[in-house]
């Protein structure tokens, strides 16, 4: 009778673990590894952006600016809910809940909960420059081209 | 009593009980059921518009393909060239809306007649339930096209599921706990919407939802039955006895008929006269402005334009928790079956919403006109943007009301109705505003005709 019961117990047990591996098993399927991985983008010849301007580009949802100085980046997608900034005369534009931030990413209305990241611009092993959306810099760091 | 050729009460009992698909029925049925001005048949109508939403879904799902390339053009396909596709894809389309405004006004019917007192709190609960999956199966539906309209509000959609990330980042510990990214990957499959949130929201929209919605219909069918039929006032609540009560077979049958045509007929009209909306392809790098949502979560956008998180998940939470809840702190069985619920609950119910107007009104009006915290403190902490808003303050009002009711009249059902009231008034009126008067920068207008010229 102890045995049997024992047994019963340990058999419950078993079901339970082996249920619960299962689950856990067939949920993870719902979560891709690979999912967001932030790649590096080449940038080409800095002289090729004009100057003083915050040129747009499109694919990787990025401004980058250059003055005379140097070359920045920024991110281009809203903190607030995903939409594409637009270039206003002294800062950035959403379009779609009206967050405003100035030149320098800084949130000045509307329901933007962050700043605008700025990306790291540096020059690559293979002396290209790339902008790496992974690495966050202050608004006042640029890459010196010359 | 019996004319020739109708069936006798025996047979009237067997073609119910024998039959698989009529003996979710009852055999007889209480005539204030069949009253109907009681239930508008809403219920049913939900279980036929499901039925044209299948029928017409599975066509659809044959001529479609779900892949980034080849959505867009597919369904231009099956509105241009495949014969009766455009009719088919309308009728898919007003279907699913007329789903969602029966929903709601099936939920208010229930509410209001006090229909999840006695032993239907399970009920209630599966009917919740229900509603949140008809919103879900509508929302995957809207991308499936994969137009600007598509893509704009999955994008929104999905980063409203990743709010929770203000306040995670509020409390600094968004690297160690980021549920909001949780959601928004288990949503979208990865940081921007792509192909594998179109194959998510195509598995999600063809087979999970409909799948549970169907199980969850069946279990709501019959705990309709197993609670004792549809609710009626107590009075009529021990009437087993002949008199009130009408064989299912046939009038039941004919009016379910009748109904399913009707239903039919409605779709079928407004196919015809009216096309499904189709924007140009998706493109990423452009949003439309304004970017809006469909137009039911219109209202959740306008809470959400003060504070994603408080407005897009805070918010919305504590009603869903409170809408699961109604059955389990309200118990008055006494006002079960009554609509709103005696000469008290209808002061209370039309005094709840015209507070509810002004409150809302008043906020709108200030927010127009004079701005929010960020306008009045420049660089104003984040905290207080997203506690303090219309969405929290809306809230948080109600719920001191519906309790100061609940002291007064030391009724549940009071206090129920105050904030149930209150919170359908509010939705509508956000959702009027997001609908009409939001423009390009979710600015206000008054019309269309205002908005600039981009």
């Amino acid at each position: 009778m102890k045995r049997r019961s024992f047994i019963g117990k340990a058999a419950l047990a078993l079901v339970t673990v082996t249920g619960i591996v299962a689950a856990i098993s067939y949920l993870r399927q719902f979560f891709p590894r690979l999912a967001g991985e932030k790649q590096r983008v080449a940038l080409g010849d800095p002289q090729l952006f004009p100057v003083d301007t915050y040129t747009f580009l499109d694919e990787h949802k990025l401004f980058v600016y250059r003055d005379h100085e140097g070359i920045k980046a920024v991110s281009a997608i809203c903190t607030h809910l995903g939409c594409i900034l637009e270039k206003s005369i002294d800062g950035f534009e959403c379009p779609c809940h009206g967050s405003c931030y100035n030149d320098a990413g800084k949130v000045l209305s509307g329901p933007a909960p962050r700043d605008l990241a700025w990306y790291r611009v540096s020059r690559a092993a293979d002396g290209k420059i790339v902008v790496d959306p992974g690495t966050s810099v202050p608004a006042s760091e640029k890459f010196l081209s010359s | 009593m019996e004319s020739k050729g109708t069936p006798d009460k025996k047979q009237r009992v067997g073609i119910i009980t024998r039959n698989f698909f009529l003996h979710i029925h009852a055999t007889r049925v209480h005539v204030h059921s069949m009253k109907p001005t009681y239930t508008f048949g809403l219920g049913i109508i939900l279980g036929f518009l499901f039925l044209v939403m299948v029928f017409t879904g599975v066509i659809l799902m044959i001529y479609y393909t779900p892949s980034v390339e080849t959505a867009y053009q597919s369904v231009k396909d099956i509105v241009n060239i495949v014969p009766g596709g455009r009719i088919i894809r309308n009728m898919h389309r007003w279907a699913s809306q007329g789903m969602i405004i029966v929903v709601f006004l099936h939920l208010i019917r229930v509410f209001y007649t006090g229909s999840y007192l006695g032993n239907r709190s399970l009920n209630w609960v599966i009917g919740v339930v229900l509603l949140i999956i008809t919103l879900l199966s509508n929302f995957s539906g809207y991308l499936l096209p994969w137009d600007q309209l598509a893509y704009w509000a999955v994008t929104i959609g999905s980063n409203i599921a990743a709010s929770a990330r203000e306040l995670t980042d509020l409390l600094g510990i968004t690297n160690w706990l980021d549920p909001g990214g949780f959601l928004k990957k288990l949503l979208i499959g990865g940081e921007v919407v792509g192909q594998p949130a179109l194959s998510r929201f195509f598995a999600l929209h063809v087979i999970f939802l409909p799948l549970t919605m169907l199980v969850l219909m069946g279990i709501h069918f019959w705990r309709i039955r197993k609670d004792g039929g549809l609710s009626r006032p107590a009075k009529y609540a021990s009437d087993k006895g002949g008199e009130n009560k009408w064989y299912a077979w046939p009038v039941l049958m004919w009016t379910e008929l009748a109904l399913l045509l009707l239903v039919v007929v409605v779709v079928l009209f407004v196919a015809v006269v009216a096309d499904a909306p189709l924007l140009e392809k998706a493109n990423p790098v452009f949003p439309e402005n304004p970017a809006k949502s469909p137009w039911y979560f219109l209202g959740i956008q306008e809470l959400v334009s003060y504070s994603a998180f408080a407005g897009g998940m805070l918010v919305p939470l504590l009603y869903l928790v409170f809408l699961f809840s109604i059955p389990y702190r309200d118990r008055e069985d006494r006002y079960v079956g009554e609509w709103f619920s005696g000469k008290q609950g209808t002061t209370i119910v039309m005094r709840s919403a015209l507070f509810a107007l002004l409150l809302v009104v008043i906020q709108l009006v200030v927010i127009i006109r004079f701005g929010w915290l960020r306008d009045w403190f420049p660089g104003i902490s984040q905290w207080f943007v997203m506690l303090i808003n219309p969405a929290t303050i809306t809230a948080g009002f109600f719920v001191v009301v519906a309790e100061w009711i609940h002291w007064k009249t030391r009724s549940t059902r009071m206090a129920a109705l105050v904030l149930f009231t209150c919170s359908m008034v509010a939705l509508v009126i956000f959702t009027v505003v997001g609908i009409w008067f939001r423009g390009p920068n979710w600015e206000f207008y008054w019309s269309v005709n205002q908005w600039p010229v981009i």
